[in-house]
């Protein structure tokens, strides 16, 4: 267990350098380049945006821009330098990083408690009434955008005369030192992104579960199970859904790097302090030292949930193991 | 010699020359009254501030909370849009217009108590805004003719520049912040740092009190992404008509909302107490203040502010189509065939009006009315006046055809994500069809039409400059030859600076270009103004760019707060904020 660990670990190493070949040459081939939103303003000479090529090293050819990004992690664990913020990429990242970890681990966390009983309710009762409701339901919020729901919620909100629209604290609390009122105040804010974010998530994972589910319940171990005369609740919790939730270890590790860029839009809408608006921005102005870190970061997630899932998934069933 | 004095102080404040604060006052018509201290008051902001240096990075939103924080040697009569004294308690102009000397205001104190003085302006000038390595200088304006202007200490609190040829708007330009040399002299070229260093100070995780100023306000915290809080600056310089300090607010908020939709959203809450919107946004507001929300919904004419314009390539690849749009009488015709009243009422909801030709209506001290040149929308002129030029035959689709056989076909580029831009495209697009000129949309984001305007790789488009009080400073715009004069590039100079190519111009581009040179220099007031009035004619007759509407501006305030005049952003030295009070 212990070799094939880092085995895979080391197996990261030329991956991760094969993505960001991929990621800098995509970047690179966006058109344009930082420096196009400061020709629009007057105040800019040319020779001023000749100076700030040179600054910021963009007058250098792209591999060497490449290499030396490469160099700075590999020698001083340095990740370059944010064009936009003129400071250092990673102390950036992990302003935000916080909030971001925060809401993504509770939206999974809070979409798991969910959908999986619910899945395991309609996987159970397939032709009952409640269940073609759940299922219908479930089909819904998959269907519409996490962003959009926000956008109802809000003016569900506005309507019943009530102020928290977007954001996590009110705005006198923003700044404000930890207290209960502070937290009730977080708390009155952080519905609107679970349901938002999480509503999606929860419906997917629920038809995940589901169908397991249903394709365990028709195997042969569950028959055998019974007729040796296991109770039905033991069936049920200790053969069919230690069984059916299999797939979804895997699907919990590769829901890792929407970390990053999961719920760019919803963070947007809702006004959330996370790291998905900053990527997006960082693409578009062609940041490219920031938009790659935060790519890297994510792919370096994938990786890593893979791993953990395999790993869980060792643990969780017998009939996966390693050498 | 012609000496000129011009002596503005008109307080007498004289005797007191150890703490003379400016009495901001003279809004009766405004509606500014007397206000009362304390409060908070919230503002949205676009975006998360990318340095809280104001010459680190040319970003809107640091803008805003730079133009809070600090100020410069002059600024705007909030009503007239004269310049008045500001950092500078008073100047005098000299030697045929070339030295501009600068008496400071005495008693003057940054925001963590240090005396203001000439070393810090002398500073600021070297090291960020005549400095090209500055991301947010302006070094442009700092060199005339291709020579340096050269500034110099005469005193502690005097500061003199002495030009190579008389330029009447460089008074108007000194509205640069000016900065804290005891804060920030560790980036400065005296200490050894390289020019470009400079934009690396004051990151925005730099310590609060690191951030000095002499501006209404001084920073408190920034919880990143999420909020600027601002207090009070107790040493601020000015006091209102009754002698009361100001700013009467103890406290500023920015609130960090990216979504417009969510700063409406925002605001509806009372969670912000002002928010500029669109002319789009407008009756939705106006009916809910009616219905009697806690908020007031106020619409003012405009002098600053982006007019938006369609301009025909006249270098376009297609040479059929370049020899086309470089005859004026194709750009009158389409003139004809441009709906400004359907634009109006439909896009901005009836809040604009017509445009003026490089300079808003509103601005009294330039503007010449040219609203008769605008013409009248007549789709049977327009179809006579293309008829008459020439172009009279068209294919089975209606569509004309150019001498050369090929249909007259013109690629439209525009902004797809504004709100207003893709309305009049297609507006354009059908009033054009009408008369047998072919429009294709070609979208792009908004951020890219001035690269692809300068890239010469489009037809027609669809774009807005922004108006400013003088001419001047938006000379590479409208003269020929000028850095963002990109509807007919033919005439730029091969190399920056270099005087433009005056062989490749009209002869109307060429008397443009006269003119500009001539009011670049020219003292005496009144001849300049005949001088712009003169290009405002010419241009309205040419259309180099056919100007479409000029827009309104609409702020919305809560009940809350007294004194609001309406800003529409980032105006260095146009600041009314200090005169909000909480009711």
């Amino acid at each position: 267990m212990l070799t094939y660990t880092i085995r895979r670990l080391l197996g990261m190493i030329p991956t991760l350098l094969l993505i960001s070949v991929v990621c800098f040459t995509v970047i690179q081939l966006q058109p344009g380049s930082f420096l196009d939103q400061y020709r629009e303003d007057p105040r800019v000479t040319p020779e001023s945006l000749q100076a700030m090529t040179r600054q910021l090293g963009l007058d250098q050819p792209v591999w060497a821009q490449y290499l030396n990004w490469v160099k700075g992690i590999v020698l001083h664990g340095d990740f370059g330098y944010s064009f936009a913020n003129s400071r250092p990429v990673s102390s950036l990242i992990w302003e935000r990083l916080g909030w971001t970890v925060f809401l993504a681990v509770l939206t999974l966390l809070v979409s798991w408690v969910i959908a999986v009983p619910l899945g395991i309710y309609t996987a159970l009762n397939r032709y009952g009434k409640r269940s073609a409701a759940l299922n219908f339901l479930g089909y819904l919020s998959l269907a519409t955008p996490d962003f959009l729901v926000a956008l109802l919620l809000i003016a569900l909100v506005l309507r019943t005369g009530g102020t928290n629209v977007g954001g996590l604290f009110s705005p006198d609390m923003i700044d404000a030192p930890w207290s209960v009122a502070r937290v009730l105040d977080l708390l009155a804010h952080l519905w609107i992104p679970m349901i938002a974010i999480g509503l999606e998530g929860v419906a997917g994972l629920m038809r995940q579960m589901r169908a397991s589910m249903l394709d365990v319940l028709s195997q042969d171990f569950i028959r055998t199970a019974r007729a040796k005369g296991a109770t039905g609740q033991r069936v049920l919790w200790g053969h069919a859904v230690r069984n059916a939730v299999n797939p979804l270890i895997s699907l919990a590790g590769l829901s890792l790097p929407s970390l990053i860029s999961g719920t760019i839009i919803a963070s947007i809408v809702l006004n959330l302090p996370t790291i998905g608006p900053y990527l997006y921005d960082a693409l578009l102005n062609k940041d490219q030292f920031v938009a790659m870190t935060l790519l890297m970061f994510s792919a370096l997630l994938l990786l890593i949930g893979n791993l953990l899932s395999d790993l869980a998934l060792a643990w969780a069933d017998p009939r996966v193991r390693f050498e | 010699m012609h000496v000129r004095t011009l002596t503005l102080l008109t307080l007498a404040l004289l005797g007191t020359a150890h703490a003379a604060p400016k009495k901001f006052t003279g809004y009766g018509s405004l509606g500014i009254v007397n206000g009362k201290s304390g409060g908070t008051y919230t503002l949205p902001l676009g975006d998360s501030p990318q340095s809280l240096f104001y010459y680190g990075a040319i970003d809107n939103n640091l803008g805003l909370i730079s133009q809070q924080l600090f100020d410069g040697l002059v600024e705007f009569n909030l009503s007239t849009y004269k310049i008045e004294p500001a950092l500078a308690e008073s100047w005098t102009i000299t030697d045929g217009g070339t030295v501009y000397t600068f008496k400071l205001r005495q008693g003057v104190k940054w925001s963590d108590g240090q005396a203001f003085n000439a070393d810090d302006v002398i500073f600021t000038y070297k090291n960020m805004i005549m400095n090209p390595e500055s991301r947010a200088g302006d070094p442009g304006n700092f060199k005339l003719g291709g020579k340096d202007v050269t500034i110099s200490k005469v005193d502690n609190m005097t500061v003199r520049f002495t030009l190579p040829r008389p330029a009447p708007a460089f008074l108007l330009q000194q509205r640069y912040f000016i900065m804290p040399q005891h804060k920030l002299a560790k980036y400065g070229q005296e200490s050894g740092a390289k020019p470009g260093d400079i934009n690396s100070a004051w990151p925005t995780n730099v310590a609060e009190t690191e951030v000095v100023g002499t501006g209404p306000f001084k920073l408190s915290n920034y919880a990143a992404g999420q909020k600027v809080t601002l207090v009070r600056n107790p040493n601020y310089w000015k006091v209102d008509g009754a002698g009361k300090q100001l700013p009467y607010l103890d406290k500023l908020e920015f609130l960090i909302i990216r979504d417009p939709q969510a700063q409406v959203a925002q605001f509806l809450a009372g969670n912000l107490d002002q928010l500029n919107v669109t002319g789009a946004q407008f009756p939705d507001l106006k009916q809910k203040e009616v219905a009697g929300a806690p908020f007031k919904v106020m619409r003012s004419t405009a002098l600053f502010g982006s007019p938006p314009f369609v301009a025909y390539n006249f270098d376009a690849k297609n040479a059929a189509l370049a020899k086309v749009f470089s005859d004026v009488r194709f750009r009158r015709a389409m003139q004809s065939a441009v709906n400004r009243e359907r634009i109006i009422d439909t896009v901005y909801n009836g809040l604009a009006s017509l445009p003026g030709h490089g300079v808003a209506p509103a601005n009294k001290a330039f503007y010449a009315n040219t609203t008769r040149q605008l013409g009248a929308f007549s789709l049977s002129d327009a179809n006579d006046a293309l008829d008459a030029m020439g172009l009279k035959k068209r294919n089975a689709a209606g569509i004309r055809l150019l001498p050369s056989g090929q249909p007259l076909e013109i690629d439209l580029t525009y902004g797809t994500d504004s709100a207003v831009y893709p309305a009049i495209a297609t507006i354009l697009q059908s009033d054009f069809a009408k008369v047998g000129v072919k429009v294709n949309l070609k979208g792009i984001l908004s951020s890219r039409l001035l690269a692809t305007g300068q890239s010469g790789d489009w037809e027609m488009i669809l774009h807005a400059f922004g108006d400013q009080p003088d001419p001047e400073l938006r000379r590479p715009i409208w003269q020929p030859g000028g850095s963002l004069y990109y509807w007919h590039r033919a005439p730029q100079p091969a190399k920056d600076g270099d005087p433009a190519n005056t062989a490749k111009m009209a002869p109307w581009e060429k008397e443009i270009y006269d003119i500009f040179n001539k009011a670049a220099v020219e003292p005496n007031a009144a001849t300049r103004k005949a001088l712009y009035t003169r290009w405002q004619l010419i241009f309205a007759q040419n259309l180099p760019v056919t100007p479409i509407a000029k827009p309104e501006n609409i702020g919305a305030i809560s009940t809350k707060f007294g004194n609001y005049v309406y800003n529409l952003g980032v105006i260095p030295g146009y600041n009314p904020v200090p005169l909000i009070y909480q009711k």
